[in-house]
Parts: C-alpha cells; structure tokens; sequence
C-alpha cells in the first residue's frame, strides 16, 4: 500500500514534466480542468470555498484523509455526510454521472493541490465506492 | 384639484432633479478609511461601533438605546465559540464604540431580528419569536412563538422578518433551490412545473405580529411569490408598502455553456430590487431578469435560451449587477441625514461568490432614490465601500468584511453589521461638509 502511494508520487511527480502515465493513475491537467469545470463555481478556483456557504478544501481534513472521503462527496455530494449536519449552508448535488476516470481525476487534484497532501486516488479506488 | 395634481407633478420633477444632481456616492476604487475600513460619501462619519462581538446577520436599534444582532453560527473561521443566537450591545458613553455586551437565545442560530410595538423579534431558520422589550440588556425569559411551522432546511433558510407598523408581520421564506430543478444543481436537471417548492417556499408570508403560535401552512398567508430568496426585506413607511431585493439563481455557465458564457455568467442574471403589493411574483423560477436588456427572459432550465423573453413576473424597480446578494434592506424613518437619503433604499450587498473567474463583485452598500410614492427618482449610487478590503477579490474567503444587516437609531444615526472575521458594526453619522 505505502509503496503503492510512493509509486503513484512518483508517477505524478514525472506527470508534472512529462506526460506519461502508469495505468489508473489520474492525470494531473485533466483533474485542474474538471475541478474548474464542475467544482470551482461553488468551492472557488483556489479552494477557498464560501465562508459559511461551501467548504473550503483547503488544508482540508477530508483531502489529506482516507482516500473515500473525497470519492464519497463527489459520487453523493453532501449526502454522504448527511444533510444539515455540516456548517454549511448549501448542499452539493452528486456527481455520480462523471466517469470513473473522471472522478479519480478529480479526487487526486484536491487531495494533491490547495496545500493538501492525502495523495492520488484510482479509477479502482473510485469503482469501489460506487453502491 | 388640477392645479394641485400639476403642482404635485412639479415637485416630483423638482425632487427628481436634485437627486439626480446631488448624488454621486463613492467611486470606485476609492481607498477606504484606514481607522475603519469603510469608504463613504463626503460628509459622513465611521466608527466601529463593535468588533468581534461574534457572527452578526441583521441588526435593529431599539428605542431602549440598545442595539440587537442576530447570530449566524455558534461558530465561525475566528474561533468565535458562544452558543448563543444573539446579542445586545450598548454604548454608554456616547462615543461611538460598545462598551456593554449582553448575550441571549442559547443554543439558537439566527439572521432575523426587529422591534415593534414594544417586543424584541428573533428569527432562527425555522420559527419566529418575540420577547417584551427590556428597559435595557438582553430580553429576560422565555420568548413567545409567533409564527412556526418552517421546515428545516439549510439553503436559503433564514427567517428574517419586517413589519408594516398595522399589526402585520412579514416573514422571508426563501426557496432551497436554484431553479426548482428536478435534482438540485445538477447539470442538465429540467425546472419542474408547476414548481412544487412555491407551495411552501420561495415568497413572503404574512402574519399577525401579536398572535402566539401561528402555522405557515396554516395561518399565515402568503403575501407574494417567485422570490428565491429575500433576506433584503423592509416596509417603507414612506409610500407604505413591502419591498424586497432578491438574489438571482446561480450557474448559468456553468449548467448552460452553450448558452453563457463566463463573462455573460458574472452579470447575469440581475440582483432584483422590488415594490412588492399583496399578491405580486417576482417570476422565480420560471424567468429571471437581464438588466442589460431591461426584460424577464426565461430560465434555461424552463425552455430558455438566453435572448427568449418571458412574460412570467414582475419587472424590478432596479436590476443590479449578478451574484451581488443583497442581504439588507432598510428605509430611514428620521431626518439627521441629508435629504436626498431620507426616503430611498439602502441595500447591503454580501458580495458574490458565483462570479468565478470573474473576480468577485459587490461587497457594498447601496442607495436607491425614490420619491414619495415609492418610485425610483435617480440612478442608485455606492454609499459604502470598502469593506472587503484593498484589490481585486478572486474568492469571497480572501473579503476581510461583507456587508449584510442594517439599521438606524433614534437619533437617526445608521449601523451597518459584518458577519465576517469575528463580526463588526460600524456607525454611520452625518457631520456634514
């Protein structure tokens, strides 16, 4: 597993130079233009979300967490942490019709961007969360 | 009697010019006071009247002396932590800063507050209540429910309320949607209709201001409709009616790329200020305003294609720049400012979060001239600026202040509150040229 996350580091790290990707790793562009495309209307193109309206995923517990975490917002948006429960007061739809690919892209370039170190995900890790 | 309608006529046209002439309010980019942080028109006086006095929404200044803020979150990104909804401050020694705070409604949230006939109003997101109005300080007991029944919701869920000083009271239940979409805010998602959420969401509700536990479904009455969200909500003693400033849908390009673009996106669709009569829509979802093209046209989401007129709702008195979120509203009842305020609309914009990547807009207090009958009679002017701080915003996090409630005192002087950084209260004087 450690040298799992290790490798695919390495791999982004190659990614942000040369444009070669292992099998399954995200690629880094794509996940900064699905993030501006769908994410960034609400949680802002620096992550810095809407004070008391959207969460910042800056320095985000969620980000630098389990690898789930963020899969889970983006497949059922705010549902996956129950509604009303947070601080926030607008809730986010779920993204589940955006492709596994799509999705990992997305997850590895908040969880690896916005001072946030939770490392890539899959399309496996994403598969695996779909119910 | 024709010579008193063509007098009449004259002193509006009269009326009219000078506003016109007079008023230029603070230009863009002006620096903001440095002691302060506000920028205002020539003549005017800040303080800051309290600071960190915790996440303060609307205001209201009692007859007692004794400013009311209504309290947000139990929480905010300052640390703030008191779980309580509200609190009363007070300036002793007249020099235009607190010096006595008092906190009340335990474990409540709220945006809400006012005073009328003696009692203290609180809304949290889901009922209305009152207290009799102390001689000073926090209000003592239990309050009494006025109006109940509101469902839970977290989006657009305030509860904030106005009177119209006949015994009426009126109540802001914004819609928890964008557009009425089938699925929420989901790209593609069509309006449904009719739109299920107006039934109970999405207009102004009327009660009695005095009568104990009213139900929404039940007892009060809905005064008008097609209002997303109206958290700008006031009565103008002056032409004696309802007014409301709605905030616009958000998303256009990003649901509707082929339609908008980011540009286009940013200032549509308008931020609405309305006349609001017994019984109006405002057109919410099924049309949104263009200020550009001064029509309704209708909502993407319901057939829309960005240039298809609609003939659902009533055209706004203003149409301003998108995703500015007006907040506050409020009409002055005293005359210790000059004139040309004396009976128009002050609106306090929150500033935008859905201009991206635009950069944001429209952290500021507005003025809106009318005339006697509640009509525009010039062009709305910046009163306040400065509040989020020096250069452009590309993220509402990186605003220092967001102006949201207002109010005015006995002795005409005016508040402006920011929920932001802690809370802060400025007031507003006028020293004169």
């Amino acid at each position: 597993m450690k040298a799992n996350n290790i490798i695919a580091a390495a791999a982004l790290c190659v990614a942000a130079v040369v444009p070669t990707f292992a099998q399954g790793t995200p690629e880094v562009p794509a996940g900064k233009a699905l993030y501006e495309e769908n994410c960034a209307v609400c949680h802002q193109f620096d992550g810095g979300g809407v004070p008391f309206m959207q969460p910042e995923l800056i320095g985000s517990p969620r980000a630098n967490g389990a690898k789930g975490g963020v899969i889970d917002m983006i497949l059922f948006g705010s549902a996956a942490e129950g509604a009303g429960q947070g601080e926030f007061s607008n809730e986010m739809t779920s993204f589940d019709y955006l492709t596994n690919k799509e999705i990992a892209a997305i997850a590895t370039y908040v969880r690896t961007n916005f001072k946030n170190d939770g490392g890539p995900v899959s399309d496996a890790d994403v598969r695996s969360r779909r119910k | 009697m024709i010579a008193k309608i063509v007098g009449m006529s004259l002193l509006a046209t009269s009326i009219t010019t000078v506003v016109a002439a007079d008023m230029e309010g603070v230009p863009d980019g002006t620096p903001a006071d440095p002691q302060t942080g506000v920028a205002l028109p020539a003549g005017f006086k800040a303080t800051v009247f309290a600071e960190g006095v915790g996440p303060v929404r609307h205001i209201v200044a009692a007859e007692n002396g004794w400013v009311y803020g209504a309290l947000f979150r139990k929480k905010d990104v300052s640390g703030y932590d008191v779980n309580v909804g509200a609190v009363a401050m007070h300036d002793s020694d007249g020099d235009g800063v607190i010096d006595k705070t008092e906190y009340f409604a335990p474990d409540m949230q709220g945006t809400g507050i006012g005073v009328y006939d003696g009692y203290l109003y609180y809304g949290t997101d889901t009922a209305v209540m009152r207290w009799p109005l102390p001689a000073g300080g926090a209000p003592k007991g239990d309050a009494t429910m006025i109006a109940v029944g509101f469902n839970k919701e977290t989006q657009h869920a305030t509860k904030n309320m106005t009177f119209d000083g006949k015994g009426g009271l009126y109540v802001n239940v914004g819609a928890p949607s964008n557009a009425c979409m089938r699925e929420m805010r989901k790209k593609g998602s069509p309006g449904m209709r009719p739109c299920p959420i107006l039934e109970e969401y999405g207009g102004v509700w009327k009660f009695d201001a005095a009568t104990p536990n009213q139900d929404q479904m039940k007892d009060g009455q809905r005064y008008a409709t097609g209002i997303r969200n109206g958290i700008a909500l006031s009565w103008n003693s002056h032409a004696d009616s309802l007014y409301v400033a709605q905030h616009g849908r958000d998303q256009l390009a990003s649901f509707f790329p082929d339609m908008f673009t980011n540009e286009q996106s940013a200032e549509l669709p308008s931020e609405e200020f309305h006349k609001v009569a017994e019984g109006a829509d405002l057109g919410w979802p099924y049309s949104y305003y263009n200020h550009e093209v001064g029509e309704r046209m209708v909502m993407p989401e319901y057939g829309g294609d960005g240039k298809t007129v609609s003939d659902e709702g009533q055209k706004p008195l203003v149409g301003f720049p998108g995703h500015w979120a007006p907040n506050g509203l409020m009409f002055l009842k005293g005359d210790a400012m000059p004139a040309e305020y004396r009976k128009g609309a002050f609106i306090a914009f929150h500033g935008s979060w859905n201009r991206a990547p635009m950069p944001q807009q429209g952290y500021r207090v507005v003025y809106v001239p009318l005339d006697d009958d509640g009509n525009v009679a010039g062009d709305w002017i910046t009163f306040a600026n400065g509040f989020a701080g020096d250069g452009p915003i590309a993220s509402p996090r990186d605003a220092k202040h967001r102006p949201m409630g207002l109010a005015e005192d006995a002795s005409g002087a005016m508040y402006i509150a920011s929920s932001m950084a802690g809370g802060r209260i400025w007031k507003i004087t006028y020293e004169g040229e």
